[in-house]
């Protein structure tokens, strides 16, 4: 067995490494270096992807469901309104936030927040209702110092602004990957025209002829949104979503 | 269901072919309401309650119905598409077959030899299909669907058996063939097996996934409700207590918990009190013709089933079965009593000659 041996310091080397400790404690006591931020009083500035609080657009849903067949926690539920359209609620006691929903819906009905500073009371609460997501939830601001994380080479950094960060985030809604409804099976439609009837943008045709008893079925594609709506409804499953070529 | 890159073309334009309407001016639903419903030559076999696009159509008071029709009903024909009765061609007889076999599940217990339940499980062994529906039971002897993905289920003692009331296997069916990758297996009344031959005629995907269709020899069948009360008030038999009901030669036996003698009513004050239902008055089908493999107790021995096997899918299943050894085959087959019974049921035609059908 070898022994682990003491280096041999000389006076100069101890003095040395003396004299680092000093200076670093003597630093550390003027200017002390943290990287924590202070909140309340200050607040972290997050990237506008930052995945926080969801804000939701009625005026540009159209109802297709996608938010909640994507969700991967199951908390949105889509509520019926007056007007007999559904609108996505979300139970905050369940969302990951993933922000699927918001990547999947295809008309950037909701939208992202850098808000993640929300409490509720009871977990009743925690299920957030449509009419609270149209505009943003009311929180308690108490900051007024914006910190910017700076990585130097190996060194940390804060940077520290004087001012109120904005946590609305205005990016143009997502384009997505453009779709067209087509149906796979034609033998196995049986005409109930609901494609028809659920269709918003008035892409879906049927058309009998009493005479020939045969109705004629077509999806224009140029007005087809790609929102689904049709091969959601359709009875017998034979609509599909797919890329617009 | 096209599926992999014939689902990526899909089409936008496409034409269907909807029936032709005996009663001009109304609609769909309303012309099968006067010629089947109204008519009482309606099965209750719920093909149409598979179809509606709506779902809306129920069954009310032992009877098919659809409430609001006049606001709610799409119109699109699809009921009358698939009705077997709409325009009737009464199955009879023996029907075509390739051999009729004796045989008695080792595995299973059930109403006789277990043969519809062997089949279903042997099928689901083989790779055939990967789900089978079956009618179990309550306690109450209320019918719901059983989805049989394993033949280890069947050890749900309440899934063998005959219930003797109706039952909503093809509205099931639908779901089924929706979520099967490999196919779905039935086992039904004849009146059922015509709802998925008419559906499997009319639409490709009941086409490709129903892979095996085991029909029952039936007589009639009976209303839950009017059974139930009948048994309850009149005869004094505890529901809850009934393990098993049988109907043969003209009577039927109900066995009851705790008690050694079958309880035997005769099938005459089930006539006279009107509980048979009233479109088993026009089906002349005993055996199933229409089935891929029919099962029955009449003709066999105690304890054994009949099998007639009509296709090569249950061909092979039956083969399948032989290898395995799961079943014990007989050749003793009592023709006679088949006959008796195809007769029987062939009488009914009279029923069908004399029923007046709206113009």
């Amino acid at each position: 067995m070898k022994k682990v041996a003491t280096p041999d310091y000389t006076v100069a080397d101890k003095l040395k490494t003396h004299v680092a400790a000093l200076s670093t404690a003597a630093k550390e006591v003027v200017l002390p270096l943290n990287i924590t931020t202070h909140y309340p009083r200050e607040r972290k500035r997050q990237p506008a992807c930052f995945r926080g609080f969801m804000l939701f657009d009625p005026e540009r849903c159209i109802s297709c469901f996608q938010c909640s067949f994507v969700c991967p926690a199951n908390a949105i539920w889509m509520k019926e309104a007056p007007s007999g359209r559904y609108y996505p609620t979300v139970d905050h006691g369940k969302c990951i936030y993933c922000h699927f929903c918001v990547d999947t819906c295809p008309g950037g009905a909701l939208k992202t927040t850098k808000i993640h500073d929300i409490a509720f009371r009871t977990m009743d609460e925690m299920v957030v209702m449509t009419e609270d997501m149209v505009e943003p939830p009311a929180i308690i601001r108490e900051d007024k110092v914006v910190v910017d994380y700076v990585i130097d080479k190996e060194d940390l950094t804060l940077k520290r602004t004087k001012e109120v960060d904005e946590l609305i985030v205005e990016i143009a809604p997502s384009e997505g990957v453009p779709m067209v409804s087509v149906c796979v099976d034609r033998g196995s439609c049986i005409a109930c025209k609901v494609c028809d009837k659920v269709c918003e943008s008035g892409a879906v045709s049927s058309v009998k002829d009493e005479e020939k008893l045969i109705v004629k079925m077509e999806i224009d594609p140029e007005k087809c949104t790609g929102c689904g709506l049709c091969v959601k409804e359709c009875s017998m499953q034979i609509l599909r979503l797919v890329r617009r070529e | 269901m096209a599926t992999g890159s014939e689902a990526e073309k899909g089409e936008s334009k496409w034409e269907v072919e909807v029936p032709e309407k005996k009663l001009k001016d109304k609609l769909y639903f309303e012309n099968l309401k006067a010629v089947v419903i109204d008519t009482e030559l309606c099965s209750r076999c719920l093909t149409c309650v598979s179809i509606c696009p709506s779902g809306l159509i129920v069954t009310e008071d032992d009877r098919v119905g659809f409430p609001d029709y006049e606001e709610r009903c799409l119109d699109c024909g699809a009921c009358v598409r698939v009705c077997p009765r709409f325009i009737y061609e009464p199955p009879s007889g023996l029907g075509e077959y390739i051999e009729i076999v004796a045989a008695k599940s080792k595995r299973f217990t059930g109403q006789d030899g277990a043969m519809a339940t062997e089949i279903i499980a042997s099928a689901i062994d083989m790779g055939m299909i990967d789900q089978g529906l079956f009618v179990d039971r309550s306690e109450k002897w209320e019918t719901s669907i059983f989805h049989v993905r394993d033949p280890k289920q069947f050890g749900i003692g309440t899934l063998g058996g005959t219930k003797y009331v109706f039952a909503g296997i093809l509205p099931a069916l639908k779901d089924a063939v929706r979520f099967t990758k490999k196919g779905v297996g039935v086992v039904g009344t004849p009146c059922m097996i015509s709802g998925i031959r008419k559906l499997q005629e009319e639409f490709p995907v009941f086409r490709e996934k129903v892979k095996l269709v085991v029909g029952l020899f039936c007589t009639e069948n009976f209303h839950y409700e009017d059974l139930m009360k009948f048994l309850r008030d009149e005869k004094e038999i505890e529901i809850e207590k009934i393990l098993k009901t049988d109907i043969s030669k003209g009577s039927m036996y109900i066995t009851i918990e705790g008690k050694e003698k079958k309880r035997k009513v005769k099938m005459a004050e089930f006539e006279e009190r009107g509980l048979v239902a009233k479109g088993c008055d026009f089906c002349t089908d005993f055996t199933a013709v229409q089935s891929d493999a029919s099962v029955g107790s009449v003709g066999s021995e105690k304890g054994f089933s009949t099998v007639i096997v009509r296709n090569e899918n249950a061909k092979e299943v039956m083969e399948y079965i032989r290898e395995k050894g799961t079943a014990e085959f007989s050749e003793e087959i009592v023709m006679d009593e088949i006959d008796y019974l195809i007769k029987f049921k062939k009488k009914r035609e009279a029923h069908i000659k004399e029923l007046k059908l709206p113009a």
